[in-house]
């Protein structure tokens, strides 16, 4: 993993002391809320329904079982015994006290996390593939570039102040697990012509009020000028952007307003001249980088596979696991291991402060003390030994977090909604919780397959509705909470939004509906092997349709 | 009929302005402010605001069915009592040093 260099630590320890002032002079009275907020806001330190929220920055996804530890030291000290997982592989904290917090911005700073740039109108945390480094289908490694992008959009002093946020999310594999297709920049590996590795580069894709699938704007940039050009991408955004309305700020909308050929023409006159510059990232900068995300030191091992209709013979549940929670290892003898944060009932993202402790444990005994968080809300185990999984099975199972439902109906994202979101129209958590029950059953759920459903509290849309194979939006109506529900969504490398089919329900009737859209699903495929999002794609909207709605 | 809601600047917690002129952490305790109270009302965010203890004041409406005070927002309803979800954590937000807050 990446350490910080002298740079870095300093920096943070000196903003960490920074804050711990502004906030004394906060409490003395010196500071206004007016100008306290815009600080504490630089800081990750949100003010919601409830309390505090403190978000916390996990760079491209990545932590050490330290860090980790640390995590579960802060929810266990200053919170509540828990901590939220969010779509921005980041990690928020409900219930923090404001007298606090400098002490918890010291803490992290110790183990090399912060809050900074977790909020405002700058560049957000990079977030990447989780599987990086260790996916059997990726191309390169994007944590190298990731950490390059983040040094370089920390504090950069062009871009802290742009028309709105802005978020970067790079995948180094062709299967988009990052959905880069829907953030201000995407980025994802490619090869040229002539067998170089460089990346396709997305641009103007999001989610929220306005939904939009990104556009390639260039099919290959080389490593040495990638900030050049995203450099030249930010300048143009930074100079047209719209600042006159909140809702038209984001690059998607100059995009689409403009035109792609016309954003791509302003950014080309700008690489060119900045193309050569001081940005051009020598080949010895990469390496240098590199070096911190070398590979562990695996044993070498012998190509095995995990037999997993043997095991669900033998123990179903494991068996189930095995079949769903792992990923293709490029190491011979190694998987990924998604560890699921969706327990039936539970919370989708939220880990108290014992499943982390256990969780860092599991990550130094088996994964090389590495970690990662996924946008889906769960964590993952990069580097397991095969020969591992069963012992690494037995110490989720000790701690609930041994559910093999990756990628199943019950593998919900959801955002906090109106449970603890002051900006939210509706609750989503319940529905959550709703919705697992009723597709509580293991076989059941194996039986449907692959279904990815996605849920927000407001058209903000971090629950990622929009891209949902189902997804579902809480709005307000006439005081109380209503749910659209859409169709047809997918965030990755088939990229597209799902679609309304006609009128909001009720909380208590989305269960029935998802089922009836699931049983409509279930009665058509071509067989088990036809997931719901190609049965959907197949046969159009009218059969779902009639399920959520009949045939009047 | 309007109440004056609120967080706390230490704990956060979810506070409504009182009769007795405190910020207090139950709602069915607030002062309930008529159509024709705009200047009170108006006067007790001002001063409100002077103490720079209470947070993102804002007015919600209110009906009172049975003497219990009922918001008219689903918003405000989750922040009077605390997250809805049923999980272990959910408890509102407590004010951890005066139980109270004065103006
Ligand atoms: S989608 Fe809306 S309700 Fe959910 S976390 Fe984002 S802003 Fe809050």
């Amino acid at each position: 993993m990446y350490r910080y260099d002298e740079f870095d630590a300093a920096f943070v320890r000196e903003r960490t002391s920074q804050f711990s002032d502004q906030v004394h002079r906060r409490i003395a009275g010196d500071l206004t809320e007016d100008q306290f907020r815009p600080l504490r806001l630089m800081n990750g330190l949100y003010l919601q329904l409830h309390a505090y929220m403190l978000r916390i920055a996990v760079p491209y996804g990545t932590l050490s079982s330290k860090q980790v530890r640390m995590l579960a030291h802060i929810a266990r000290t200053y919170d509540r015994g828990y901590g939220h997982f969010t779509t921005r592989q980041n990690i928020q904290f409900n219930w923090p006290k404001l007298r606090d917090v400098p002490e918890i911005l010291a803490d992290l700073a110790s183990v090399e996390m912060h809050a900074i740039q977790t909020s405002g109108n700058c560049i957000r945390n990079i977030t990447t593939d989780q599987f990086a480094g260790a996916a059997d289908d990726e191309i390169i490694d994007p944590r190298p570039v990731a950490e390059i992008l983040r040094q370089w959009s920390s504090l950069h002093p062009e871009f802290s102040y742009l028309p709105r946020k802005f978020k970067i999310a790079m995948t180094g594999s062709p299967n988009d697990r990052a959905a880069i297709r829907f953030h201000d920049i995407g980025l994802q590996a490619a090869r040229n012509g002539a067998g170089e590795t460089g990346w396709e580069v997305w641009v103007g894709g999001g989610l929220g009020r306005t939904p939009m699938i990104g556009k390639l704007i260039n099919s290959f940039v080389r490593h040495e000028h990638l900030l050049s050009y995203l450099e030249s991408i930010m300048r143009v955004y930074n100079r047209y952007g719209r600042r006159d309305n909140k809702y038209k700020a984001r690059i998607k909308i100059l995009v689409h307003e403009e035109g792609l050929e016309t954003i791509k023409a302003q950014v080309e006159q700008e690489f060119a001249e900045v193309r050569g510059g001081r940005l051009t990232l020598p080949g010895e900068e990469l390496d240098r980088i590199a070096a911190y995300f070398a590979e562990p030191a695996y044993e070498r091992l012998t190509a095995s596979v995990v037999d997993v209709p043997r095991e669900k013979i033998l123990n179903p549940a494991y068996g189930n696991w095995l079949e769903h929670n792992l990923n293709a290892h490029r190491q011979p003898g190694y998987v990924s291991v998604t560890i699921s944060l969706k327990p039936v009932g539970g919370a989708p993202g939220d880990a108290t402060d014992t499943q982390m402790e256990a969780i860092a444990d599991l990550a130094e005994r088996y994964s090389f003390d590495e970690l990662r968080v996924t946008h889906e809300q769960n964590l993952v185990l990069p580097h397991v030994r095969i020969a591992d999984l069963r012992a690494v099975y037995d110490g989720l199972v000790a701690n609930n977090m041994a559910d093999g439902n990756a990628g199943l109906i019950s593998d919900i994202i959801c955002c906090p909604g109106m449970d603890y979101c002051a900006l939210a129209t509706a609750r989503s958590i319940p529905i959550a919780q709703e919705l697992t029950r009723k597709f509580e059953s293991e076989a059941r759920q194996r039986d449907i397959g692959g279904l990815k459903i996605k849920i927000s509290g407001c058209i903000n849309a971090c629950g990622h509705h929009h891209v949902g194979h189902i997804g579902i939006l809480g709005v307000e109506k006439k005081g109380g909470e209503l749910y659209q529900i859409t169709v047809g969504g997918d965030a990755t490398e088939n990229a597209s939004v799902g679609k309304i089919l006609g009128p909001g329900f009720e909380a208590e009737e989305v269960p029935n509906a998802i089922e009836r859209l699931v049983d409509a699903y279930i009665a058509r495929r071509v067989s088990v092997d036809e997931p719901f999002i190609a049965a959907f794609r197949r046969l159009g909207e009218a059969p779902f349709k009639e399920a959520l709605y009949g045939n009047a | 009929m309007e109440i004056l809601a609120g967080n706390e600047l230490l704990s956060g917690a979810a506070v409504y302005f009182s009769p007795s002129g405190e910020w207090v952490e139950n709602l069915q305790a607030a002062r309930t402010f008529a159509k024709e109270e705009v200047e009170a009302r108006d006067t007790v965010i001002a001063t409100s605001k002077r103490t720079h203890r209470i947070v993102g004041i804002e007015i919600e409406t209110v009906t009172v069915n049975d003497g219990i005070l009922v918001p008219d927002r689903m918003r405000e309803k989750i922040r009077a009592e605390g997250p809805t979800a049923p999980y272990a954590h959910t408890d509102r937000q407590h004010l951890s040093e005066d139980g109270h807050v004065s103006i």
